[in-house]
């Protein structure tokens, strides 16, 4: 259990990063999810937001913070898709609120961990988006898991470069 | 003790905000007639400025994007990967000739056509002006058909355009923003467009299903309808022109909710995973477009232009036959034009080339005449072999009639009974 419990130092570690940061890569997630697929023909096997949602949340350690930051990302997908407008926004207002009272509990610094967390909180998003869909608007979808779990793992895989590059922007004391 | 919402202030905030997005959902979902939920399609203020607002901070960094992918494209194709590109113009070329003459063939047609629905009362909306768009960026959920263009309300398109490319349709304007367009595939779940079958002439509405396939749903179980037939839009849904290509069908599945109808799975005739560039019809018309009317024109007068070259290089031909040494007797009489021109009977004199009757050539005398030499005295009579008038040659107005010199020339005493023959 060393690994998933934090020692006192670093329960007390709150991250922090530039204002720019903080606007520039949430906001360039949003742009290259909306970008890349037309360079993939369609093939949408990741969810950037998510994944900045679960690093900012985890880091900051802050569930109101983590659950604003997946609000607010989940409401953009939505805006750019022609989706109901809260879809989106419900799944990672979750997720965030989740990653950061996980943040709180297990050692964020480990890269495995943080593979799992993601891949989990992926398919948790990808099970409330279908929840939403389906039970609460009542409308059809398509769906397979396989797909969702493919999602996770290119979710992982992109966490796996992502999360060090993002490491080294933090403001250190 | 700590108060009661500051100690739980953490799910107090994530149920509020949950709360209030679920009620959202609620305004945003409405059931139709049919007892379906649905999504309305008409945004209300609140969600429009949300989506104005998504659009506002996404679209310039896509722009941006895209404006340096093109840039960098164009640099290599227009500067640098320029091999073959003068053939492929010569080639290109040649289409537009053959494309123009085509037209020229069915502007009758039309022109006939336009007439007779004006009176009939019936009028038929020709594409009028179109704007290109580039495609800039996509709704990044594989759950949402949709993608957005470069061009806007400043640029004259409005919600419910037709959005089209020269393989098919693609969608319409969903949404239209002063710089940008959100565009609806017809493979959404929520598009909609009238077409019809071409050969069974069915009409049905093709939209998407959940897996992203274009489909004709509620369709009659019709076993003359088989994969391979393509499909057309049919007009009447006030957005797109009639006679555009949609795509063919890909398979036939019964309808899961109707006994005794079907659905069509349809294969797009459009690349609509693959679009870079694109057509939005922002104006129809009951008549041609200038443009039209003057691709139109130029169609027709090289039609003309080609015909007479096809006239000049027949005559040329001919005076090359008649000069080229052998089997031609220059001094034979000429032939009469009047049975020069005479049509094939039965056929007509333009548009027959008759190639029943190859011309027969000159038959020169020969140095030594023997019994099988043509006009000698062993030679089979007349009478046992009712040939017909000699045709010496095709009328030069049939158009794709082989010249003379292509016409192979018969050696002498190769002659069969009853071919004609000509005496020195």
């Amino acid at each position: 259990m060393d690994v998933l419990g934090p020692d006192y130092r670093r329960d007390l570690e709150i991250r922090r990063y530039p204002i720019l940061v903080y606007a520039l890569v949430p906001l360039a997630s949003l742009v290259l999810q909306a970008w890349l697929p037309r360079l993939l023909h369609g093939y949408v096997w990741f969810d950037l937001p998510l994944v900045i949602t679960v690093y900012f949340a985890l880091g900051r350690r802050s569930p109101i913070q983590g659950t604003v930051m997946g609000t607010t990302m989940g409401l953009f997908e939505d805006a750019l898709s022609n989706h109901a407008i809260g879809v989106n926004g419900i799944s990672k207002t979750v997720c965030g609120f989740l990653a950061s009272s996980v943040g709180v509990r297990i050692d964020v610094e480990n890269r495995t961990i943080r593979l799992v967390v993601i891949f989990l909180l992926s398919l948790l998003s990808s099970a409330i988006f279908v929840f939403i869909y389906r039970i609460l608007l009542g409308m059809d979808l398509d769906w397979n898991w396989w797909t969702e779990a493919f999602k996770s793992v290119g979710n992982s895989l992109i966490a796996l470069v992502l999360f060090p590059l993002l490491d080294n922007m933090q403001v250190r004391d | 003790m700590e108060p009661f919402f500051i100690r739980y202030r953490n799910p107090l905030v994530l149920l509020v905000i949950l709360a209030a997005q679920i009620i959202g959902l609620a305004v945003q979902v409405r059931r139709t007639p049919s007892g379906r939920d649905t999504l309305d399609p008409r945004d209300g203020p609140g969600v429009r400025l949300i989506r104005l607002w998504a659009e506002g901070l996404v679209a310039p960094p896509e722009q941006l994007f895209h404006g340096s992918k093109l840039g960098a494209m164009n640099l290599w194709q227009d500067y640098i990967d320029l091999h073959n590109v003068s053939q492929q113009n010569k080639d290109l070329q040649k289409t537009v000739d053959r494309l123009r003459l085509e037209q020229a063939s069915l502007l009758e047609d039309a022109k006939e056509g336009q007439r007779l629905q004006t009176l009939l009362g019936f009028q038929q909306k020709y594409i009028y002006k179109t704007v290109a768009a580039q495609a800039i960026g996509t709704s990044g959920s594989d759950q949402a058909r949709v993608f957005y263009l470069d061009k806007g309300t400043a640029d004259g398109l409005d919600r419910d355009m037709a959005v089209i490319t020269p393989d098919g349709i693609v969608g319409k304007v969903r949404d239209v923003f002063l710089h940008t367009a959100q565009v609806l595939a017809i493979n959404d779940q929520t598009s909609g467009a009238g077409v019809i079958l071409e050969t069974t002439r069915t009409r049905g509405i093709l939209r998407g299903n959940a897996a992203g396939q274009a489909q004709i749903v509620g369709i009659l179980a019709d076993q003359r309808i088989k994969p391979g037939e393509k499909v057309l839009t049919a007009g009447g849904d006030q957005i797109f022109p009639r006679g555009l290509a949609v795509g063919v069908v890909q398979k036939i599945v019964n309808d899961p909710d109707r006994d005794g109808f079907i659905d069509i799975i349809i294969t797009p005739a459009a690349h609509i995973d693959r679009l870079d560039e694109v057509l939005v019809i922002t104006s129809t018309a009951a008549r041609f477009s200038p443009e039209a009317q003057q691709d139109m024109a130029t169609s027709d007068a090289l039609k003309g232009a080609e015909a007479a070259a096809i006239r000049d290089q027949k005559k040329a031909s001919e005076i090359m036959a008649e000069r080229l040494p052998g089997l031609t007797d220059p001094n034979a009489p000429a032939a009469n034009p009047a049975t020069a021109a005479a049509p094939v009977p039965g056929q007509p004199a333009s548009a027959t080339p008759a190639p029943a009757a190859p011309p027969v050539p000159k038959v020169l005398p020969t140095q030594r005449p023997d019994r099988y030499s043509p006009g000698s005295a062993a030679e089979v009579p007349q009478s046992t072999s009712p040939a017909p008038k000699p045709k010496l040659d095709k009328p030069a107005s049939a158009p794709g009639a082989k010249s003379s010199s292509t016409t192979p020339k018969k050696a002498p005493g190769s002659g069969q009974p009853g071919t004609p023959r000509r005496n020195p």
